[in-house]
């Protein structure tokens, strides 16, 4: 019960905002950090802190990308496939990727450690294909860049130094802005 | 007045509609149907579905010295900018010319058309909205008929989403206009669908618990312009054009929402007429167009396979099936025989004139005062009938500098569809002041939500009343004299009171209290002036018709004291165990099943006029099977006193005939001479006998007028969204203070009886096991109100009762079991809801049950 | 005058030597021409389930009004045609019937067929109505009897090759 665990956080995330209402994405990131994901618990949790009826939560969780319904791998892959990326071969470009992930968008590896997705326009159309890994643009891809992130990503998981999971990352930034 | 008029043109013609009109309703009103799908009159506009794109211009001002630029030929210039605007959020101002009929906007709407059907699975055929789909309407007006976009490219969702229990989603059919959305948030206040996800994989969706939880869920499958939401209900049941649609009222809800069945005969049904769906008609000062879920799903009881088909006479010990004349025979002379023993009591879900021959059966045929409702829980209709809300009263009407007091009544669980009402005055401004015992959800909305004591609710009130006399500044810490002021200052001023924990005689006092309030001499009373009085929050769909046809044994029809009273209902039920009452006659009541009446006691004779073996009538002597109020006619008064009709719809069932017609072959039987042959002739009657309905007749109750927002069936605006009412808007009767003066009520000082130990209070709940609904229950079965009792964390504590344990409930000698939950309550008070009727505040044992063991 | 009868004599002459028009119906039947319109058949696809979707279409284009269609919901354990509706019954009253065809030409499926058959008589009023038992066609060789129960999913469209419209 992040309610218990975090009464002071979530205490001083309410008394910055006019109405409860307001602090539901906050609310929201300080959940998905604590369960790694916006599970149905995750959601009434929030809802009941806030006086809202869940399927509001829900509605802010499938709205927003950074919001994950499902549990997500330790790196996120997020291609973007919108119009400009599109025409410069997003479509084919993440499809090569989830061959060579061996799984489907939406899916993550049996290891933990994929998950891909597709996304909307991330404002890099002069540099497509693109994708972004936590939070972190990689642009002008190709099937080699691709496939050296890949193992690049997988060396760093095998030594044990792994860089924050993709959910403490997006908390983290919320926190700053 | 004319100054908040605007006048503009649309397609060349001149309209003046008043400040803030949007273009769309301001094209309507000159029968210019600019075409929506997410725009709804009763909805804020929000512009998502681009359908009414239209050309807008306004006249040209020189920049220099404001004045507008003119034509060569003297016209004013008009600039129409560079693109097309969305009528439905474009308010309408002076000069403005729309086009509505031009190339670009016939290609805009063709556009869009196309566009929204990209993804839509065009399964017109099984769509139980195909033949009254605005879409489908639009699509026919306005689409190319073809599309550039590839079939095979269509998006394929789930088509079977149950949201709950009442309602399915079909994602593919979902255009995404949100009014469903919308009218949850807005109108409803019960924000529990919502959008999920984005773009074309938008859909529906609901987390609450139980599923899509709000007692108006219904009614998004009304206004969803296309087939995307269905009801459990309706779903494939038949097509529109099929169904034939007759006007009814509510047989639920004394606020008379105006509804209408759609019938249609059926080889499963051997050929009958059946209900195949209720939705509402339109009524703006009852209902407007909605209805709330136990109106439209509650009337499987009407054609209940249990139905009592032919009368039964008991014979032997046994109930038998007898004829007709026989068991009138039985009844006329086992009543006459009882001599000045002979009683009678009445459900209050019948209609008038079934309750005005009841009447006189007994006042004229037995010559006997002992009438009464079977259960009469509020009292007061004689004060009502002084201050009753004005005729002409609208609650729509009610807005800022309004106040709307509300004592001991929860409406959201007793009267949804005022609860709608007033949460919308509220936020127009009004100000709500709630007077309870405990919370409820119209405190949200109130501005003053006041707590009393258990058992001091008259004294609590007095205290308001009185210090609305008083000039104040509003200031005050005191939350009695905050409330107190707002009362004082109101503009208008209506008053609700129900008897939620009162006794009988309390909710007289409150009613008188509250009168007074209404005529205090502050400026120059409330009462008497249109949008004030008092409304009681009765418990059945014709209470105020059973007081104004004298179902009351110290009234008779039309308030006319007698000199005489009879025996009140607890008297009767006390006289039958003794055997002081001889016989007994039960019209569409159940007390011994509501546990008002211990068997049938001593009585020589009981005789009970039902749909359904009840308790009662098991016990009874001779049973004669009523109609339905969907097989025969009539009328119902609401509670604002407005009598409406309704019509037949379905087959009778069985042998069964209409209450009025037998009690008229009763009356004929003890010499009231030859019977009326219809329910219009019975109506007559009453009009002699009751001065307040003077005037009235089954045509004047059938005139109806065109209605704003146009809605209705065949309609390309809003097509399917509710009926049009063309069936009558019914009459107000005049209440007497909007005639003549109306003197204050005496109200005597009571002494507050303070017990120690904890307080029951029984609270409403609207899906609460009942005759009617439990013979409905298989679609609303999961929501019906399972008995609970709520306790203060305190009071839990000190009985030793967790959430969710079972308990055994005492109070008054009366023993329920509940389950319990701990939090909802003020300490002191134990709230206990779907149960029977359980009158006042009385103390409570309360006794934890041993878990059942899980075998 | 006499002339004139002895020509119409000549005529009734002529036709006795002429093979005759009569049929001796019913030991002899004639074909019937392939537009034709006789009684109504239901169609099956090929594994048996129903085209008929009970839509009712062809009830509301029927200007005799001599069909009466009740529709219910399928599902995948009780599946009797494509997609969520189905026919429960299904009514035809053939002397009301003017077999003029537009119910075939309303049906979104290809569902309701006028064939050959036209051999039509009844004892009693209630016999002239046909219901969907004796409409429906016999399930072919390679099909199964409805309700099947199928594999969740696959038949979830009620009319299942919707073309790009021309």
């Amino acid at each position: 019960m992040i309610q218990d665990k975090y009464a002071e956080e979530i205490k001083g995330i309410l008394a910055r905002y006019p109405t409860k209402k307001s602090a539901a994405l906050p609310l929201m990131h300080l959940a998905q950090r604590e369960y790694g994901h916006m599970s149905r618990e995750a959601m009434q949790e929030v809802a009941s802190i806030l006086d809202l009826d869940p399927t509001h939560i829900l509605s802010l969780t499938g709205f927003y990308t950074l919001y994950y319904e499902e549990p997500v791998g330790k790196y996120v892959l997020e291609v973007c496939n919108d119009l400009a990326c599109a025409l410069k071969g997003a479509d084919e470009f993440a499809a090569m990727a989830s061959e060579k992930l061996g799984i489907d968008v939406d899916e993550t590896t049996a290891d933990g450690l994929f998950t891909l997705k597709t996304v909307m326009c991330l404002a890099a159309c002069d540099r497509a294909p693109m994708l972004q890994c936590n939070l972190a643009f990689h642009e002008h891809l190709d099937e080699a860049k691709f496939e050296a992130l890949i193992a690049k990503l997988r060396a760093e998981a095998a030594s044990g130094k792994m860089a924050p999971s993709v959910v403490e990352k997006i908390a983290a930034y919320a926190k700053q802005s | 007045m004319s100054d908040d008029l605007v006048t503009l043109s649309v397609d060349g013609v001149e309209v003046s509609v008043p400040k803030g009109t949007l273009v769309v309703d301001a094209a309507k009103k000159i029968g210019n149907d600019i075409p929506v799908f997410c725009y709804h009159p009763k909805l804020e506009p929000v512009g998502m579905c681009r359908m009414c794109l239209v050309e807008i211009g306004l006249p040209m001002r020189d920049r220099a010295t404001g004045e507008p630029l003119l034509n060569e030929d003297g016209t004013p210039q008009i600039n129409f900018g560079r693109g097309l605007q969305t009528g439905c959020t474009v308010q309408v101002s002076p000069g403005m010319v729309v086009r509505t009929k031009t190339d670009p906007v016939e290609q805009a709407r063709a556009d869009v058309i196309e566009f929204l059907l990209t993804s839509h699975p065009l399964d017109c055929p099984i769509c139980d909205k195909g033949g009254e789909c605005p879409l489908q309407n639009l699509t026919m007006r306005h689409g190319r008929g073809n599309s550039r976009m590839v079939f095979a490219d269509k998006l394929h969702m789930e088509k079977h989403v149950p949201l709950g229990d009442l309602i399915f989603l079909d994602r593919e059919r979902c255009i995404q206009c949100a009014r469903c959305v919308r009218f949850q948030d807005e109108v409803a206040g019960d924000p529990v669908i919502g959008f999920h996800n984005r773009g074309r994989h938008l859909e529906i969706a609901t987390l609450s618990e139980p599923g899509f939880d709000s007692y108006w869920s219904g009614n998004t499958t009304d206004i969803c312009p296309v087939g995307a939401l269905t009801t459990a209900d309706f779903r494939f049941g038949a097509r529109p054009w099929e169904l034939t649609p007759v006007a009814t009222l509510s047989p639920h809800c004394p606020s008379g929402s105006n509804m209408t069945v759609s019938t249609r005969r059926e080889a499963k049904a051997g050929g009958r007429s059946v209900i195949k769906r209720v939705m509402p008609r339109q009524h703006e000062a009852v209902n407007e167009i909605w209805i709330s879920d136990k109106d439209r799903f509650v009337h499987h009881f009407a054609e209940s396979a249990d139905r009592l088909t032919q009368p039964l006479v008991r014979k032997n010990g046994k109930l038998v099936a007898a004829s007709w004349t026989e068991a009138l025979d039985v009844v006329a002379g086992k009543l006459q025989q009882a001599g000045t023993a002979v009683a009678g009591v009445s459900g209050d879900r019948l209609s008038n004139e079934d309750l005005f021959l009841f009447q006189e059966l007994f006042r004229k045929g037995l010559k006997s005062n002992n009438l009464d409702l079977a259960n009469g829980r509020l009292a007061g209709g004689d004060i009502v009938a002084q201050v009753g809300i004005s005729s002409g009263s609208n609650l729509k009407d009610l807005g800022k500098g309004d106040v709307v007091v509300v004592v001991a009544s929860d409406l959201h669980e007793e009267v949804p569809v005022w609860w709608l009402r007033l949460k919308q005055a509220a936020e127009r401004g009004a100000a709500i002041v709630t007077l309870n015992v405990r919370g409820t959800r119209l405190d949200k909305y109130a501005k003053h939500a006041l707590r009393y004591v258990p058992g001091e609710a008259v004294a609590t009130l007095r205290q308001l009343v009185n210090q609305s006399k008083v000039e104040t500044d509003g200031q005050s810490d005191d939350p009695i004299a905050a409330a107190a002021a707002t009362v004082g200052s109101a503009g208008n001023l209506v008053a609700f009171y129900g008897a939620e924990g009162l006794t009988y005689d309390e909710t007289e006092s409150v009613a008188k209290l509250l009168a007074n309030l209404l005529l205090l001499k502050n400026g120059d009373g409330h009462a008497g002036k249109k949008n004030n009085g008092l409304i009681p929050v009765w418990p059945h769909n014709n209470t105020q018709g059973a007081w104004d046809m004298g179902i009351h044994p110290s009234f008779a029809p039309g308030y006319k004291a007698l000199p005489e009273a009879g025996l009140d209902a607890h008297a009767m039920y006390e006289g039958a165990a003794s055997g002081t009452v001889k016989a007994l006659y039960v019209l569409g009541a159940d007390p011994i099943g509501d546990g008002l009446m211990d068997g049938r006691g001593k009585l020589d004779f009981l005789v009970v006029q039902e749909m359904f073996l009840t308790a009662t009538a098991a016990a009874a002597d001779v049973v004669l099977p009523a109609q339905s109020w969907v097989e025969r006619e009539g009328t119902f008064t609401n509670a604002e006193r407005r009598v409406q009709r309704y019509y037949p719809a379905i087959t009778p069932v069985g042998d069964s005939r209409a209450d009025w017609q037998i009690l008229a072959q009763v009356g004929e039987r003890v010499g009231l001479g030859k019977p009326a042959l219809a329910a219009s002739l019975v109506f007559r009657d009453v009009v002699k006998a009751v001065k307040q309905y003077k005037g009235m007749d089954y045509r004047s109750l059938a005139k109806y007028e065109k209605q704003w927002p146009d809605v209705g069936g065949d309609d390309l605006y809003y097509g399917g969204n509710a009926y049009e009412n063309r069936s009558g808007l019914g009459q107000q009767w005049v209440a007497a203070a909007e005639s003549g003066k109306v003197g204050m009520f005496e109200v005597a000082e009571t002494a507050v009886k303070s017990s120690p130990g904890l307080k029951l209070v029984r609270t409403a709940a609207l899906y609460t096991p009942g005759t009617l609904i439990s013979h409905s229950a298989a679609l609303l079965g999961p929501r019906m109100a399972q008995p609970t009792l709520s306790l203060s964390t305190a009071d839990a504590r000190k009985v030793g009762v967790a959430d969710g344990n079972r308990v055994e409930v005492t109070a008054n000698g009366m023993t329920m079991t509940a389950t319990a939950r701990v939090g909802d309550a003020p300490d002191g008070v134990a709230l206990i809801s779907g149960v029977a009727y359980v009158p006042g505040t009385a103390v409570v044992q309360i006794r934890k049950l041993q878990e059942e063991k899980v075998a | 005058m006499f002339g004139e009868i002895v020509k119409g004599l000549y005529t009734t002459l002529k036709h006795l030597f002429q093979p005759p028009v009569t049929v001796q119906y019913p030991e002899i039947k004639r074909p019937v021409r392939n537009r034709f319109k006789g009684r109504h058949e239901l169609k099956r696809y090929e594994n048996g389930l129903e085209k008929c979707i009970g839509c009712a279409l062809c009830a509301a284009a029927c200007p005799a009004d001599a069909i009466f269609v009740e529709a219910s919901e399928n599902s995948d354990e009780k599946r009797f045609s494509p997609g969520e509706r189905y026919a429960s019954t299904y009514e035809i009253n053939m002397m009301r019937c003017i077999f003029c065809g537009y119910c075939e030409d309303a049906c979104p499926t290809q569902a309701i067929v006028l064939e050959k058959s036209y051999e039509l008589s009844f004892y009693d009023r209630a016999s002239a109505i046909y219901t969907k038992e004796m409409l429906i066609v016999d399930v072919p060789v390679n099909g199964r009897s409805t309700p099947q129960v199928v594999e969740p999913g696959i038949f979830n469209r009620a009319i299942p090759e919707m073309e790009d419209p021309k």
